[in-house]
């Protein structure tokens, strides 16, 4: 999956570094805190398993540094830091790779203006207070400060600009009809549908 | 008179018993309230309702042929001037129950009650999971303002809508900054069929009371959440259905017990 998004559409080019987990995961909280678990210093590749469907075909970059995320980008529409993470919500799943990297790799993709805030990974594409409380808990203090000068911190505008968007709410709605009557045949409760 | 409420997420973490024993609480007030905790696999309205050492709980009634000397009211619980129906918190309960069987204990708790609210599982991938919302007339979406929460109650409306259930209305629960929060309440509602109900603060009332096994409403009944709750009940236009009607409903869809 690397190869593909590198060099990306934004010029982002990525070393493959070591792959040290790869799953398909309905929870972005849960390779979020497997990142933070093993400290990794690398990042990870989030990509929608809708992407297509949703029309929003490309990948989600977030690199760690010492298991706390540093940086956000999307490789479809280009956005970097929070903005990145709206263009990447969706209802997953995601296919999610982490992969490792060492430090000087990692110093060489540093872009500030992709930065995101120790904890605003796990609150907003995986709406894990308690992880983000975590994640921001083993960051250094000085990057929480960045965030806060920045004035990112707190700020709702990523999940209006995201209801904004009516097209993706749509498409996430029609996805999920679809999928409910699939799955009603399955379980079969389809004579109730209406 | 009886209506049927979901409460749901599709999102883990979103306070949903909380919500559902607070909006019991507050409805009870005016109406027979019956709470049942319909997340089978993940129970845990017995430890909201001080019922953590309740004998027969949900998942004996949905073990087939076990325990045919228990009946459902020996599952119902008063408590906090409502009926509690807890469940059991065993793998191997959840594992021997049978979804199927949930129709009739909601159909049999219904012919006794004004207002059934079925706690229910946060998740969407399986028969057990999906059949409170397919079980009830409405749903009350309990959401957050982050975008996981809003993408997964888009889609508990959608599989709600499926199988004829409305959206009696979304609730925004653990919300920080509810001020904050206006811009994210209102958008929504162009997407939900229902008003917004309530927006209930982050508060750590709410924990303490959990700890204490004990109802925010009765814990902290002065909190702004217990406030936030209470006005939600009162924005829920509960329709007053004929009883009969909804208890024919649950009938017939009920599968026969074997002889």
């Amino acid at each position: 999956m690397t190869s593909e998004i590198a060099p990306g559409p934004d010029g982002l080019d990525l070393p493959d570094g070591q792959l040290v987990r790869s799953r398909v995961e309905s929870d972005p909280a849960v390779p979020l805190a497997a990142a933070l678990d093993r400290s990794l210093t690398g990042y990870a590749v989030f990509e929608p398993q809708d992407a297509l469907l949703l029309d929003d075909e490309g990948a989600g970059v977030v690199t760690f540094e010492d298991g706390v995320p540093r940086s956000a980008t999307h490789t479809g529409t280009g956005a970097g830091g929070p903005d990145a993470l709206a263009d990447l919500a969706a209802p997953g799943p995601y296919d999610v790779e982490l992969r490792e990297l060492r430090g000087d790799a990692l110093a060489a993709l540093d872009d500030p203006g992709r930065r995101v805030s120790p904890g605003l990974v796990a609150d907003r594409l995986a709406g894990d207070p308690g992880l983000a409380e975590r994640t921001r808990a083993a960051a250094p203090d000085a990057w929480t400060d960045d965030a806060e000068s920045g004035g990112e911190s707190g700020s709702l505008d990523a999940v209006e600009a995201f209801l904004d968007d009516e097209q993706k709410v749509e498409a996430i709605r029609d996805r999920a009809r679809e999928e409910a009557k699939e799955r009603a045949a399955e379980w079969g409760l389809d004579g109730e549908l209406e | 008179m009886v209506e049927a409420f979901a409460v749901a997420s599709g999102k883990g973490g979103t306070g949903k018993t909380t919500t559902t024993v607070a909006l019991g609480m507050a409805l009870a007030d005016e109406y027979d309230v019956t709470i049942v905790d319909a997340d089978t696999g993940m129970a845990n309205l017995l430890f909201h309702t001080g019922l953590a050492d309740a004998d027969v709980t949900l998942h004996d009634l949905l073990v087939a042929d076990e325990r045919d000397d228990i009946a459902v009211e020996d599952a119902v619980y008063e408590r906090h001037g409502m009926s509690v129906v807890p469940c059991g918190t065993g793998l191997a309960a959840f594992e021997a129950a049978d979804p199927e069987r949930l129709r009739a204990v909601v159909a049999a708790l219904a012919e006794d009650t004004d207002v059934l609210l079925l706690d229910s599982p946060a998740a969407l991938g399986s028969k057990s999971a999906v059949l409170p919302v397919v079980l009830a007339d409405r749903v009350v979406v309990v959401l957050q303002p982050t975008i996981p929460a809003l993408s997964d109650g888009l889609k508990v409306q959608e599989y709600a809508h499926s199988y004829g259930t409305d959206t009696a209305g979304v609730l925004f629960n653990k919300v920080h900054d509810p001020d904050e929060a206006a811009g994210v309440a209102e958008k929504t509602e162009r997407y939900f069929d229902g008003p917004t109900l309530a927006t209930v603060p982050d508060a750590d009332a709410a924990r303490a009371a959990r700890r204490e096994g004990r109802p925010l409403l009765a814990h902290a009944p002065d909190s702004p959440a217990a406030s936030a709750y209470r006005e939600a009940a009162a924005n829920l236009d509960v329709r007053a259905g004929e009883s009969g009607d909804v208890a024919d409903r649950f009938r017939s869809a009920v599968v026969p017990d074997a002889p």
